[in-house]
């Protein structure tokens, strides 16, 4: 009898030994905090039956607008310190060198291209994740936005040069405004630093409309941008939701919350112990054309409704 | 007895436990057979036929469960499929013309709003030329102009009006395909949509077989379009090779369902084929889950097995236990009575049918008593009595009643034994007696007849009673030829001495009554009648040396010994003559007839 007892308590002493055992999860992001992406990779945790504080520790380390400032915490980082790490956006940049921990990122570039997997099927290395395909999306942005405004013709861009993959995007950018006779008005910037500068620049020059390329920079001063475009009467077209709800007339892009929801169960595979190399990179199928009316009749009759709105995911009251 | 028994006997502790190993190996073991049989047997059989029957019908439940959920999954994948086409149907609704671009570009639009799966969707004249080309990621573009007439979509529309393409990945991850459709009415022209597959994972993880069971996808090289674990379809071809195998499997085999490994993991598997698209749904179950409720059966058999083994081990030890008291005490009882400790008397009270035996052991020991004690008393009696006589103690009283029985009497004395003790000192007379008793019960004894008395120098000997044996004359003859034989070797070695004494027998044959007669405390038994009184005559009208037997005795005795007719006397108490007759075979000795060599018939040895 007590050996029967012994047969069943063991698997449960077993189960219990690993419940106890704490994951640690490294959080590396460019933005800043409160990150409405990090709220989405937690509540995914939780999905997964994982619950902060007592089987999983998420920490996160922030360097606003600046990858370089990430790359000395990766330096420091030894195999056990963390179970794994998850990089939003360029952080992923200086995670290169990370060798020995699993990596999981969410970028907009291509993953293959930076060199951080040998292919989207088989990344083959200690990194796998999510590419937002924001290079194919740049131009369709433009499009929409023309579409909405047909008035459309000069086009303030402005765009955060440190993000990796500025320049292809700009370049896509580029091509759809010509292809659509729109003057496209490249305002650049580096990091926070020169954000405001940015923002005057924008409205010195005679733009009739404003595209924001999604990016941590952008996205921590969402709302300044859309209060800026409101008072510039400027139609601002954006990347992700985050900035519609900020007050943004139109954003396109894939549903960022969605994706490190997703990504969550990528992290609790690879704490189950699955190797990155053999988790394929994924691709967002599903792209969301949000309205904010509330900021659209603000132009009244300068915007071709009709035109978006039967085409809107989600519209914003 | 061998060395090792007597070290056995001196070392009882040992000796105890040598017992109790070979009543562990008897008893207990006889016990653990036999409740291991009634226990665990039927339970073994019960769980066997269960196990039997409930994998029967698991597997033909799971069989079944399988083919209607690959069908339906089937089912679902062609609604998707039609879902598309038919969507697609609506935007070749309205013949192109020269300013109708507009509106197709709106029904295209609407229709990728309609449609999440389309990508991108372009459509194309009725001369097959792209007019319109709407997309997801990319910039819409009217009027192209490019020629797509010769394009398999188009072509494939126009023949058949819905086209289905390959799949083709994008990256060698992303699974595609293009779906053509075309109106009857060539003027509509032909859309041309490309299609994500991965959104075919919807359809799919709604799947549920069980808890663990799912349904996928593959193509008709193998390679994986849909499955509910979405990175397996991104992985590429990886894993490719086992879907071909598993789906040739199926099919060639003709059987609804197939058994195999799937990713690591022994699943049962069944096929339905989509066969407008050329793919092939299989429904899967592992193995594990589809017969866990037969295992969880099986478990709960064994657990009822071991503890009915646990019962059985522990009542034969148990019972073992409770016999082995008994047992030791009976044994020990018993080995004590066979010592001769006969007052020795086993208590046991377990109140079953070893107390029964106990109580028999007792009574055993008390009549084993009662006999020891008997026949020590006869032991006693035949120092004092001739054996057969104390003998009959034992033998039903009847026997040692009177009554009328045949018998032989032999009366024998010695002549001049009168005149040898008027003159012989005591010592001498007694010396002489002694060796004469000695030798006359040495012969009576071998010839097993009843010495019924000693008289002085005269011995009465009777056969044939109490007990009765067979051919009693001969062997009183036989009896009387020895008596001479030995008494006229004693009688030599008197004369030697100067003691002139002779030895004569007389035997008769008949009825008389024998029985015991005396009075309380003292009796005897002994024969009497005219038989007795003849064979004493006999014996007193015998000369030394001389054997005078009745004619009953001469004729018993005809075939086997020979006998001389003297002729006939009348002899006191009798009527009439007795016709007398004389042993003459195997006698020596003074006065034999046989030895003297005297003629047979000789009246002068008649001295009447």
């Amino acid at each position: 009898m007590a050996l029967l007892a012994g047969a069943l308590a063991w698997p449960l002493a077993a189960r219990a030994q690993e419940a106890a055992r704490k994951r640690r999860i490294l959080w590396l992001s460019t933005a800043s905090s409160p990150d409405p992406f990090l709220d989405g990779f937690i509540e995914g945790l939780r999905a997964q039956g994982y619950v902060e504080g007592k089987n999983v520790i998420v920490q996160s380390r922030y360097s606003p607008g600046d990858p370089q400032g990430l790359r000395a915490i990766a330096s420091e980082l030894k195999a056990g310190d963390v179970d794994l790490i998850v990089s939003s956006g360029p952080a992923t940049r200086a995670m290169i060198a990370v060798r020995d921990i699993p990596v999981l990122f969410a970028q907009s570039g291509d993953p293959v291209a930076l060199g951080i997997v040998k292919s989207l099927a088989q990344p083959g290395t200690n990194f796998t994740g999510t590419t937002f395909l924001s290079l194919a999306l740049a131009g369709k942005r433009v499009e929409l936005l023309k579409d909405i405004f047909p008035k459309l013709r000069r086009l303030a861009v402005l765009s955060n040069r440190d993000h990796p993959g500025e320049p292809s995007e700009w370049k896509a950018t580029q091509q759809a405004a010509s292809a659509l006779g729109i003057d496209a008005l490249y305002i650049p910037f580096s990091g926070q630093g020169e954000f405001e500068a940015a923002l005057k620049s924008v409205a010195e020059t005679p733009a009739d409309a404003l595209l924001v390329f999604p990016e941590p920079v952008t996205m921590v001063n969402r709302g300044t941008i859309a209060r800026f475009a409101a008072k510039q009467r400027l139609p601002s077209m954006f990347g992700w939701s985050e900035y519609c709800e900020a007050g943004g007339l139109l954003s396109y892009g894939a549903n960022q919350r969605a994706t490190y929801f997703l990504l969550a169960k990528y992290a609790d595979r690879i704490l189950r112990g699955e190797r990155p190399a053999d988790l394929p990179v994924v691709q967002p199928e599903k792209f969301e054309l949000v309205v904010n009316l509330k900021t659209a009749r603000l132009f009244g009759e300068d915007l071709d409704l009709s035109s978006i709105l039967f085409r809107a995911s989600r519209v914003l009251e | 007895m061998s060395l090792s028994e007597r070290k056995a006997l001196r070392s009882p502790p040992r000796r105890a436990y040598m017992w109790w190993l070979g009543l562990r190996r008897s008893l207990g073991f006889k016990y653990l057979v036999t409740l291991f049989t009634a226990v665990v047997l039927p339970l073994t059989m019960g769980a066997a036929g269960e196990a039997w029957f409930g994998y029967r019908d698991q597997s033909r439940h799971t069989s079944d469960v399988l083919q209607l959920q690959s069908r339906s999954a089937a089912e679902r994948i062609d609604a998707f499929a039609d879902e598309i086409s038919d969507q697609l149907g609506w935007a070749v609704q309205f013949p192109w013309s020269d300013g109708s671009e507009g509106t197709h570009k709106m029904d295209a639009l609407r229709l990728l709003q309609q449609v999440p799966a389309i990508l991108s969707l372009v459509l194309v004249d009725q001369n097959g030329i792209e007019r319109v080309f709407v997309s997801r990621t990319r910039l819409n573009v009217v009027g192209r102009g490019s020629d797509m007439s010769n394009d398999a979509a188009v072509l494939g529309a126009h023949a058949n009006r819905v086209w289905y393409g390959p799949v083709r990945y994008e990256q060698d991850s992303e699974p595609y395909m293009r779906i053509a459709v075309a109106r009857e009415l060539a003027t509509t022209g032909v859309a041309v949509a490309d299609i994500n597959l991965k959104l075919i994972w919807e359809v799919i993880a709604a799947i549920r077989i069980g808890k663990t069971g799912y349904a996928i996808v593959v193509d008709d090289a193998g390679r994986l379009i849909a499955h509910p674990e979405i990175s397996l379809v991104l992985r590429g071809t990886a894993g490719s090779e086992d879907y071909q195998r598993l789906k040739q499997t199926l099919s060639g085999r003709g059987a609804a369902t197939v058994t195999t490994v799937v990713a690591g993991e022994a699943s049962i598997a069944a096929a339905t084929s989509v066969s407008k698209l050329g793919w092939t749904v299989i429904a899967l179950q592992p193995t594990g889950e589809a017969y866990a409720a037969l295992r969880a059966g099986l478990w709960r058999s064994l657990v009822l097995i071991c503890i009915g083994t646990l019962i059985a081990v522990a009542l034969s030890y148990v019972l073992a236990m409770r016999m082995a008291s008994p047992i030791r005490e009976l044994e020990d009882g018993a080995r004590r009575i066979g010592r001769g400790q006969f007052d020795h008397r086993i208590t046991l009270s377990s109140g079953d049918e070893l107390e029964k035996l106990a109580a028999r052991f007792n009574e055993m020991a008390g009549e084993l008593a009662a006999s020891k004690q008997k026949s020590e008393r006869i032991n006693l009696l035949k120092r004092f009595l001739a054996p057969q006589v104390a003998e009959l103690i034992e033998t039903p009283q009847g026997l040692l009643e009177g009554k009328q029985h045949e018998v032989v009497v032999v009366f024998a004395d010695l002549r001049g034994f009168t005149a040898f003790s008027s003159r012989a000192d005591p010592e001498a007379i007694i010396a002489a007696l002694r060796e004469y008793y000695e030798a006359v019960g040495v012969v009576i004894t071998a010839h097993e007849a009843t010495l019924i008395q000693f008289a002085g120098d005269g011995v009465m000997i009777l056969l044939n009673a109490p007990l009765a044996c067979t051919d009693p004359a001969r062997k009183a003859v036989q009896l009387a030829v020895d008596l001479q034989a030995a008494v006229q070797l004693l009688a030599r070695g008197w004369s030697a001495k100067g003691y002139a004494m002779g030895f004569g027998v007389g035997i008769a044959m008949g009825p008389a009554t024998v029985g015991t007669i005396g009075y309380e405390g003292r009796l005897d038994y002994t024969a009497v009648g005219s038989t007795v009184n003849l064979a004493s005559r006999l014996c007193d009208l015998a000369r030394d040396g001389q054997i005078l037997v009745d004619f009953i005795v001469a004729e018993r005795v005809a075939g086997s010994i020979s006998t001389d007719f003297l002729g006939e006397r009348a002899i006191k108490g009798f009527n009439g003559s007795t016709r007398i007759f004389a042993v003459t075979a195997g006698l020596q000795g003074p006065g034999s007839i046989g030895a003297s060599g005297r003629g047979a018939g000789e009246s002068a040895l008649l001295p009447l």
